[in-house]
């Protein structure tokens, strides 16, 4: 009896424990051709490996060969024009390049005083947004030095200081849609509703009229408003849910008091 | 007032209920010198029963199928009436259980309620912490997180760690190579029949055990610490001159649950995501793992101790023969002495078990 009880006891903590937890696992994957060959070249063609780390690109899984095409898991055929090698665009084929997969911020560009200027002298996407250290669409890109590289900073600074409330209220509202989603609340409706009008902000950084620009970005700011007012009320649900909470909790040690004296009666 | 008593008269002329009453309430006496710590039956009945309302309660709109199962829960957190206060209920109410259990189990122990004759009464208790912690490994990857996903990939990876069947049996507990739509329907079937009715078959044993046995007296007080048993016959441990069940202990386990119910509820009204770290909420996604995955915070003394060795299976193994040891405590320690502070040795070995446990979970937590 007992070495059946012993056996049993065993048999059963063995399942158990199958369930137990290990250590998490290192999130490592294999690293595509060109990174590999790269990296261990001279620094004039390792540097872009090192500038793409810090890339918005790198930061979304987007690779050399997005942009560059080729064959990023075939070493030996990996630059030919048969895989679909695309390799370095010149200056006036840049904006077509990128405008691939950003066609919308393309036809914005095109359609400024910027890309107007391209194959004259004009900036391309690279200019501003650098090449490889891809930086991500924001305010910060229009500063002084580097618009100063070819013209004045005036009228840029006046595009920005219009477009930094509507810009600082597009970040704090993402922070409380964040906050609101790492508590299990439906935000999705209200992440497609910011994006979109992120995205329709973001199509003003190409336009460099600043009346368009202030009656744009009121625009933002009054749809901007209307999320921030559906986070307020998410905000006055959870105060009312702790108000019922704390009349609960009173509720339950009011019965445990009274539990509690009416057993002294009892004694 | 008059047609309740007829029901009653007619009830009892049919069945006898008001002796079954008598004997279960009034005259079910119990020690002088019982304490709160025995409520925490009373007060994990409760806390069962609410889990069993609140899961019946979450079926109705949750579809267990790995395209639908995040959705699902989501509706319910945001979309159903109350259907917030529904989920965090059986989610706090799983970890507030795990609690009151081992608080539960604590109390036996240090009381030395597991002795003889009370050996069967600690075995199916043990079972039962065992089937409350599967039922809370196969709860957590019903959301079909981020969290649940990872979680259990990593759970079921641990019988990989067993020689020559370990393989074959990841596949089996996942339905597949990969943790996967067939293993979420597996873990739900599990979830919400196979385990539960476990669980309810091995309470109904428990309990069942204790009327057979008859209620321990608590080592503490004017009562002597030793067992009434003092031949191998069977023999009723009762308390004559005892306290009634109703409404004396009844009231004390009002008490019980009214206070569980407190902290409960100041649980999930003030801080309802203690139990969830960000990766609960966000959906099951194969292709990308999460940074570090941490089990429930009852499984991190397991799980720091698997990190401790280099090797998984004798880590398992450890693990294995200090389960097995404690399940089969009562067969060890037949000493008849009750009382904690007349087990020294004991005592050291009990307060250093819980220490190192708490050590390790702390540990765990933090690694």
């Amino acid at each position: 009896m007992a070495k059946l009880l012993n056996l049993s006891a065993f048999m059963l903590v063995t399942l158990i424990f199958m369930f137990q937890p290990q250590p998490g696992y290192s999130q490592e994957q294999p690293e595509i051709v060109c990174i590999q060959c790269h990296s261990g070249m001279p620094e004039k063609y390792s540097q872009p490996v090192k500038l793409w780390r810090g890339s918005i690109h790198a930061e979304n899984g987007i690779a050399c060969n997005a942009c560059h095409g080729g064959d990023p898991k075939d070493a030996a055929n990996a630059m030919s024009r048969e895989r679909g090698f695309l390799g370095v665009p010149k200056d006036p084929d840049i904006p077509a390049f990128c405008g691939r997969c950003h066609v919308g911020v393309m036809k914005d560009y095109l359609a400024s005083a910027h890309g107007r200027a391209l194959g004259k002298g004009g900036p391309t996407c690279v200019t501003c947004h650098g090449n490889h250290q891809v930086l991500k669409a924001s305010l910060e890109l229009i500063n002084e030095k580097s618009c100063s590289r070819c013209h004045s900073y005036d009228r840029a600074r006046s595009i920005r200081d219009a477009m930094q409330e509507t810009e600082t209220m597009i970040v704090a509202t993402e922070a409380r849609i964040i906050d609101f989603k790492k508590v299990g609340s439906d935000t999705e409706k209200l992440e497609k509703e910011l994006f979109a009008l992120r995205n329709h902000f973001h199509s003003l950084f190409h336009n460099v009229n600043v009346e368009t620009v202030k009656k744009e970005s009121s625009q933002i700011q009054t749809e901007l408003k209307k999320i921030q007012s559906v986070l307020a009320t998410w905000d006055q649900t959870n105060q009312k849910r702790k108000i019922a909470g704390a009349i609960a909790i009173s509720v339950m040690l009011l019965i445990a008091l009274f539990a509690h004296l009416l057993r002294k009666t009892f004694e | 007032m008059r047609v309740l008593n007829k029901i009653v008269d007619w009830i009892d002329q049919r069945i006898g209920a008001r002796e079954i009453l008598k004997k279960e309430l009034t005259g079910y006496l119990l020690p002088r010198n019982i304490n709160a710590w025995y409520s925490l039956g009373s007060i994990l009945l409760f806390a069962f029963a609410l889990q069993v309302l609140s899961g019946i309660l979450l079926l109705i709109y949750y579809v267990p199928d790995a395209d639908k199962a995040f959705k699902s829960v989501s509706y319910i957190m945001n979309e159903v009436p109350y259907g917030w206060l529904i989920r965090m209920c059986h989610a706090v109410g799983s970890n507030m259980m795990v609690l009151a259990l081992l608080l539960h189990m604590l109390s036996v122990l240090f009381m030395g309620s597991y002795k003889r004759p009370r050996e069967l009464n600690w075995l199916t208790g043990f079972i039962l912490f065992s089937m409350i912690q599967g039922i809370s490994l196969t709860g957590y990857l019903l959301p079909w997180s981020q969290l649940s996903f990872w979680a259990t990939t990593v759970a079921t990876n641990s019988a990989n760690a067993i020689p020559v069947v370990g393989p074959y049996l990841v596949e089996f507990l996942r339905g597949g190579v990969l943790v996967g739509p067939p293993t979420l329907g597996r873990f739900f079937a599990l979830h919400v029949a196979v385990i539960p009715a476990g669980i309810a078959a091995l309470i109904g044993a428990h309990l069942f055990l204790l009327k057979r046995t008859g209620v321990s007296t608590p080592p503490f007080g004017k009562k002597n610490t030793e067992s009434q048993l003092q031949s191998d016959v069977y023999h009723h441990e009762d308390h004559p001159g005892g306290i009634p069940f109703f409404p004396d202990f009844a009231l004390e386990d009002l008490r019980g649950i009214a206070i569980y119910m407190a902290c409960f509820l100041a649980v999930l009204f003030f801080d309802p995501y203690l139990f969830f770290p960000k990766d609960a909420f966000i959906p099951a996604n194969a292709f990308v793992t999460p940074a570090h995955i941490k089990p429930e915070w009852y499984f991190l003394a397991n799980y720091q101790t698997l990190k401790i060795f280099p090797n998984e299976l004798i880590g398992l193994s450890l693990q294995g023969a200090a389960m097995t040891f404690l399940a089969l405590l009562p067969f060890v320690d037949r000493g008849r002495e009750r009382h904690p502070l007349k087990r020294p040795l004991f005592m050291a070995c009990s307060v250093g078990g819980l220490l190192l446990w708490i050590g390790l979970s702390i540990w765990g937590h933090f690694s």
